[in-house]
């Protein structure tokens, strides 16, 4: 859920353009908050991409579906946020040039994609004093990915609410509002929240594995908050 | 995904058609001219006459059908949801909306099975800050290295029984697996800083500038182009737009 499949020209202008200014934004702040770091972060930065790409392609089975991760909220707190959304942008490039999401909706993805990331560092930092990395990792995918789920949802509707000839039609309104009431809610959101529990668990795995063999690689409370 | 990646790389590099002797820079902006023809053409008849003009672009550049087939159909599967959500009997918008994404779907597979990507980033690195360019070197360099590490690990797990497992066992499983991965993955990262730190990095990853040679293959490109757009300003007002 934290990756817009919505390919070019079905959204209305303003909503992806909206979403390119935002993340040209984010971009400028991001190379501005690393400016400082060396190389050796870029590579790192660029293996962990690598590595978010490489993992979209496994499908896990569940029952008779396969989920594809996306890994953000992990990278998310194995990076500093700056570099987090850079790498988020990346990803999101490379996935529209395989025609995975179309080059209008990049700007989007990678804000969706972005925020999963960007946030989950500070909250891995707020809680792994109490509970410790395997825990609070999980607790840091799902509360970022959860918020992408909402960031996403708010770019679906804005684009229904700004398709000229759709935003003044009530009867439109009514119809989506009565299928979200009912297909929603008994589809969408046990969906949504097992995507976040898969993400959570991998992220927890990831985490037990990490704090016992390479525990420098996690980032500790006493790190401060550098966005770099 | 994994194939996919291999073959469109294997394709961009070893491909023999006039379109792989094409400039970067000339096929990069006739895809840019499909895309914003695609999102402004009002005909759904132009659209589905710019749908076979790409076909035939991946046709001709030796595209396998198994891309070109997914390429043309993963954006379908949203496309009907939009649809669906703003159908009100109108047909015709229902038919745009369902070929605008194909057309520049294909027209993506079509610049990334015919460009090798050091000639594809080099442009758009120089649009974007200097960390993400480099960036989009490196991770482009390291998803092969990382892809087969994650077959190879995908295949062990399977074949150890992890996937025999219940769910919640399974992906923390899967989880402590990725584990190998990154660890692997940031060694490398500290040898290729080394590396490039040894072969005197200035700071800036520039790419080659082969995407400006152009060639006689691109007047292709220039055929290309202003067959889509006459194609497009002749269909301009037909099929009910």
């Amino acid at each position: 859920m934290s990756h817009l499949h919505v390919p070019d020209g079905v959204l209305p202008p303003i909503v992806w353009i909206l979403g390119l200014v935002l993340a040209g934004l984010m971009l400028v702040w991001s190379a501005f908050a690393s400016r400082r770091s060396g190389p050796q972060v870029v590579a790192y930065q660029s293996a962990l991409g690598g590595i978010m790409l490489a993992v979209m392609a496994l499908p896990i089975p569940i029952t008779a579906f396969d989920y594809c991760m996306t890994l953000a909220g992990p990278v998310g707190v194995l990076l500093p946020p700056a570099a987090a959304f850079q790498v988020s942008f990346v990803v999101t490039l490379m996935l529209a040039l395989l025609g995975q999401g179309g080059f209008t909706v990049v700007g989007l993805n990678a804000l969706v994609l972005g925020l999963s990331a960007v946030a989950a560092r500070p909250l891995y930092r707020a809680t792994v004093a109490h509970w410790g990395p395997a825990p609070s990792m999980a607790f840091a995918t799902a509360v970022s990915q959860l918020a992408a789920s909402a960031l996403w949802a708010v770019f679906l509707v804005l684009s229904i609410r700004l398709t000229p000839g759709v935003a003044s039609e009530h009867e439109v309104e009514h119809t989506l509002l009565m299928v979200w009431r009912t297909a929603g809610v008994a589809v969408v959101v046990p969906m949504l929240l097992l995507a976040v529990a898969i993400e959570a668990l991998l992220g927890f795995g990831l985490a037990r594995f990490l704090a016992r063999v390479r525990p420098a690689l996690l980032p500790s409370v006493g790190d401060g908050d550098k966005a770099a | 995904m994994i194939n996919a990646f291999t073959q469109i790389d294997h394709l961009a590099s070893a491909g023999t058609s006039p379109w792989h002797r094409a400039s970067a820079i000339a096929k990069l902006l006739l895809v840019l001219l499909h895309l914003v023809l695609a999102l402004v053409v009002p005909s759904w008849v132009a659209l589905a006459a710019l749908f076979l003009t790409a076909l035939v672009l991946c046709v001709t550049a030796r595209v396998p059908r198994r891309l070109m087939l997914a390429a043309a159909t993963t954006p379908l599967l949203f496309s009907i949801i939009f649809v669906a959500a703003h159908y009100h009997g109108d047909v015709v918008e229902a038919a745009r909306l369902l070929m605008r994404p194909m057309v520049v779907s294909l027209s993506a597979v079509w610049l990334v099975s015919t460009t090798p990507y050091p000639d594809l980033f080099a442009p758009l690195s120089r649009l974007l800050p200097q960390r993400v360019g480099d960036s989009l070197f490196l991770t482009y360099r390291a998803v092969f290295v990382l892809l087969e590490r994650v077959e190879r690990l995908w295949k062990a797990l399977r074949l150890r029984g992890a996937m025999a497992r219940p769910v919640r066992e399974r992906v923390a499983v899967v989880g402590e697996a990725l584990g190998t991965v990154v660890i692997s993955g940031f060694d490398r990262s500290v040898r290729l800083y080394q590396v490039m730190h040894l072969r005197g990095h200035s700071g800036r990853i520039c790419g080659c500038r082969h995407y400006l040679d152009l060639t006689r293959s691109d007047r292709w490109v220039l055929v290309a182009a202003l067959w889509s757009t006459a194609l497009c300003a002749v269909l301009w007002r037909a099929g009910g737009a």
